[in-house]
């Protein structure tokens, strides 16, 4: 799994530029490597599942496929209950050989990061969490949390 | 990307085939699995049939023709050295003794492993192939003795190498019987020979079986052709001269070497078979292996005959001929398919209800517009024809996923025989009801917990002999299994006439191990105790045997059932034997549902295991135990508001309605309110086996037919569902897991004791919160264990 010294590694291999997907989850901006993002959808309808964790808002069917949607903030601790608005999505990513769902405020857009535009995650702390892989200054000014859906994953659902 | 095109679809291709060899390879061990039991009970009483034990020498022979196409080394090896021994059983040259058999039915599991090992879910029975090899080669070594009885007639050995296997296993059987051997000869002009053979072969059949045509190669010139004919016959010489008259024929009788004509007896046969016919066998051994033609395994034997040149074309070597053809022509009839496949096709289907449904919506409203009732009938008429065709192919699609029963029994089979003779048991299995379908899926799923289950009833069901007598049962322990339909549900019932099971051992035993209290098992039930036996952990015996007993089992066989949509309940009594219900669904891959409305929330409940709904009434709920129930039809109905049982109410911030979807979502909590007590509501009465809860929920919306898709990775824990389905509109409900669910909410009963205390505080807390909502004092009571 990339870390912060894999992830500039990867930025050298790329032609010194890495793609990112940027998106908020107010008030915070984040961002995922774009080889992990299947798909980008508006809003579809969500049904609860009861019993299941508090990061799950439900489960919806894309093309008669089920997949299920996650709260990123409620995992990250921003916010208590979700949102949506017309600038809602729902990102679909790949994780475990299942499709996921992620919830988010807004999509930012793409960003090619430089590798002096990635800092290590080290700066947020020692005790970083593993899901975050960098921080990415790029030319607009926002930070970006880099983020690895892999550990974000095992840590959350075991 | 110029990659090559057609690299990935060869890949594709070679899969396939892959994929075929190894349904078309466990099919054929099957197959062999039952043509040696059948043999077992005909060995046991003293019999034998060589048809069988042909069938058997085929399946190998087929399977090594496979597994040398797809270079399963192993299966390979194991094929050809079981070929030998059943070569020498069919030709007489070794008996079919108990340990033979036991050798047989160990290559039968070890084609299973080899099978499993190849595709990837086991390692390979490496060592243990190679011990049987070992026993095989063993059992050969020991035929050299064994004489033939077909050396004891006068026949010329050069003739005998030309006979095919099969006929030279018809001779040796005709002569094992006591039957006299003749030898025609016979001068055919070319001309007419079609018509001659057929005459002689009518004339002769009455009296016997023709064995072989045989050009002598003598007598004839370019217009005719002399053949020899080898009949066995019961008849004597002079009748059989007398009914095949002709100036071209002669008949003489093949006489025996020693002086003795008496019929041969088995005990009499110590020579040596001629060196030229063993020689002759071990060169179309070593002709065939270790490479035999692609076309070998479909012919069987019958590609052997025809290497034979000039024949006759119909002899009694037909019959072989037409196995292979019959072989050739299932597989051109028969096509496998992935499930996979067919589940694709069951979406599209439910895509297709849900088309149905909408043209449905539109007619209603194209009728309610005036002036369009022509166009209206129309469009009814439409959907009419849709519907009935629609259901055709649902229907269509499931038949194809149904499988017989009787596919894993034949394993059972297998399992009795090993586990009894471990035991030293002896006990006999009487399946009935093998043709009952189910769904390829769950058949698949139910072998294992099967073969639990008949384990333990050997184990610890049946007596061993002596015990039997004593107690005045017959010696010979039964363990019947019995299948059926019941609904939309199949029964399976595994029962057997031991010493059943002792409440009283269980409960000592639950209570030493800590699963029960002494007060509960005062409380408890003969078949609360009973269904013990399904904790985790439970064994009544203290040391563990290599096959059962080891305390793991049983919960399995719980967990199994339960993950196909279904239950198992026990039922013993002491001295008669004990009884296992196991109740599944017919299908999971379309199943019609009950669509209810609980807070707002549409969930889908299988019909299958509803059995009615009722409207609610309040004032008709109880509290027993602490637990909500009401009288139905004076039957005690254990009661569970789904609200409560799904901590709809409110309890959860965030919820996003399906229902509210639209342009603003709307917060759950505006929405939640106790609308079971505002509206009354209904009550869903759930039936699983013969366990009964019943549901309280807002609506009823309606029935349909839907699709279960199974959820993500990420939601595995969370207990009490089948699954979701697609409904209208994109949204999707969830389906309730009946069965869990059920028996979560009754084993809640007996938690209720644990935890009494604890719950006493939570239910505080939940009548404060409730406030004044009426019968909130019952409604704390019960609380959902939360499945993480």
């Amino acid at each position: 799994m990339p870390d912060g010294q894999s992830i500039s590694r990867r930025v050298g291999e790329l032609g010194k530029r890495v793609e990112v997907l940027a998106f908020s989850l107010w008030p915070e901006a984040y961002a995922i490597m774009i080889g992990n993002i299947a798909e980008i959808l508006k809003p579809l309808p969500i049904t609860e599942v009861p019993r299941s964790g508090p990061e799950i808002v439900g489960v919806m069917s894309v093309r008669g496929r089920l997949v299920t949607v996650l709260d990123l903030k409620q995992r990250f601790k921003l916010a208590r209950t979700f949102s949506f608005d017309n600038r809602s999505r729902i990102l679909l990513v790949d994780v475990r050989g299942e499709q996921i769902g992620l919830l988010v405020d807004e999509v930012l857009g793409v960003y090619r990061l430089a590798d002096h535009e990635i800092e290590p995650p080290t700066v947020m702390g020692s005790e970083h969490p593993p899901y975050i892989i960098g921080i990415g200054h790029p030319l607009g000014g926002t930070v970006l949390m880099l983020l690895d859906l892999a550990p974000l994953f095992s840590s959350s659902m075991g | 990307m110029a990659e090559n095109p057609n690299s990935g679809r060869s890949e594709n291709a070679g899969d396939k085939a892959r994929e075929e060899f190894f349904s078309e390879a466990q099919e054929i061990v099957d197959g062999l699995s039952r043509d040696l039991l059948s043999l077992d009970e005909v060995s046991r009483r003293g019999g034998s049939d060589a048809e069988l034990v042909n069938d058997v020498f085929r399946a190998v022979h087929t399977l090594k023709g496979l597994s040398g196409l797809f270079g399963a080394a192993m299966m390979s090896g194991l094929s050809h050295e079981l070929e030998n021994l059943l070569d020498d059983l069919r030709l007489g040259r070794i008996e079919l003794t108990s340990p033979v058999l036991d050798l047989l039915f160990q290559s039968v599991e070890l084609y299973a492993r080899i099978l499993a090992a190849a595709k990837g879910d086991a390692p390979e029975p490496a060592s243990e192939v190679k011990a049987l090899l070992i026993a095989l080669g063993q059992v050969s070594q020991q035929r050299e003795g064994g004489g033939s009885v077909i050396a004891r007639y006068e026949l010329d050995p050069g003739l005998l190498g030309v006979l095919t296997e099969y006929e030279e296993h018809r001779l040796r059987t005709n002569l094992q019987l006591g039957l006299s051997l003749f030898r025609m000869r016979v001068h055919f002009p070319l001309s007419s020979i079609d018509s001659s053979l057929d005459d002689l072969k009518s004339k002769t059949r009455p009296l016997g079986e023709i064995i072989t045509f045989l050009p002598t190669g003598e007598g004839g010139d370019t217009e005719s052709v002399e053949l020899e004919i080898f009949v066995a016959s019961r008849e004597a010489l002079g009748t059989l001269r007398s009914v095949i008259t002709g100036s071209n024929i002669v008949i003489e009788e093949v006489r025996h070497r020693d002086v003795t004509l008496s019929a041969p007896s088995a005990a009499a046969e110590g020579h040596a078979a001629p060196m030229s016919v063993q020689e002759h066998i071990d060169d179309a051994h070593s002709n065939r292996a270790p490479t035999a033609p692609p076309a070998a395994h479909l012919l069987g034997d019958a590609a052997f005959h025809l290497s034979h040149g000039v024949r006759a074309s119909t002899n009694p070597d037909k019959r072989a001929r037409a196995d292979g053809e019959l072989t050739l022509r299932s597989v051109t009839q028969t096509v496998r398919v992935d499930i996979r496949k067919l589940d694709s096709l069951m979406d599209i289907v439910s895509a297709l209800a849900i088309v149905r449904s909408q043209v449905a919506r539109l007619a209603e409203r194209v009728r309610l517009e005036p002036g369009q009732s022509q166009l209206a009938t129309d469009l009814h008429r439409l959907h009419r024809s849709f519907d009935r065709h629609l259901e055709q192919m649902q229907n269509g699609i499931l038949e194809v996923r149904m499988v017989p029963l009787g596919q894993i029994f034949d394993k059972l089979a297998r399992i009795v025989r090993q586990v009894s003779r471990e035991y030293d048991k002896q006990v006999n299995l009487v399946i009935t009801g093998a043709e009952t379908e189910i769904d390829k899926l769950i058949v698949e799923e139910l072998s294992d917990p099967l073969m639990h289950m008949i384990r333990n009833a050997i184990d610890h069901g049946i007596e061993d002999r002596d015990e039997r007598m004593r107690v005045g049962k017959p010696p010979v322990g039964t363990i019947a299994v019995n299948a059926f339909q019941k609904g939309n549900h199949v029964v399976v019932e595994v029962e057997d006439d031991g010493k059943g099971i002792d409440p009283q051992l269980i409960v000592s035993t639950a209570v030493r191990r800590g699963i029960l209290t002494d007060a509960e098992a005062r409380e408890s039930n003969e078949r609360e105790i009973l269904n013990l036996v399904f904790q985790p952990g439970f064994t009544t015996r203290n040391e563990a045997t290599s096959l059962s007993g080891r305390g793991v089992g049983m919960d399995v066989v719980r967990t199994n059932i339960g993950k196909l949509g279904g239950v198992v309940d026990i039922a013993s009594e002491i001295g008669i034997g004990t009884k296992m219900t196991i109740v599944l669904p017919i299908t999971l891959a379309i199943i019609s549902a009950l669509l209810v409305e609980v807070c707002g929330r549409t969930f889908c409940m299988p019909l299958a295991s509803v059995e009615e709904a009722i409207v609610f009434d309040e004032t008709q709920v109880r509290t027993f135990e602490g637990r909500e129930v009401m009288n139905q039809r004076g039957a005690t109905l254990p009661l569970a508001r789904l609200d409560k049982v799904f901590e709809l109410d409110g309890v959860r911030p965030g919820v996003w309605n399906s229902d509210a979807f639209g342009a603003m979502p709307t917060p759950s909590a505006v929405r939640s309110g106790n609308k079971a007590n505002q509206l009354g509501g209904y009550v869903v009465i759930a039936k699983v086996a013969d366990r009964r809860v019943g549901f309280v929920v807002d609506r009823l919306i309606g029935q349909q037919d839907i699709v279960i898709k199974a959820l993500g990775k990420t939601l595995e824990k969370v207990r009490g569902f089948a699954g979701a389905t697609e409904l209208d509109g994109q949204r999707v409900g969830l389906v309730i897991d009946a069965a869990s669910l059920i028996s979560e909410i009754l084993s809640n009963t007996s938690d209720t004791r644990d935890i009494r205390d604890t719950r006493d505080a939570r239910f505080a807390d939940a009548s404060a919160v409730a406030g004044s909502l009426p019968g909130s004092v019952s409604e704390g009571v019960y609380q959902p264990s939360r499945a993480t």
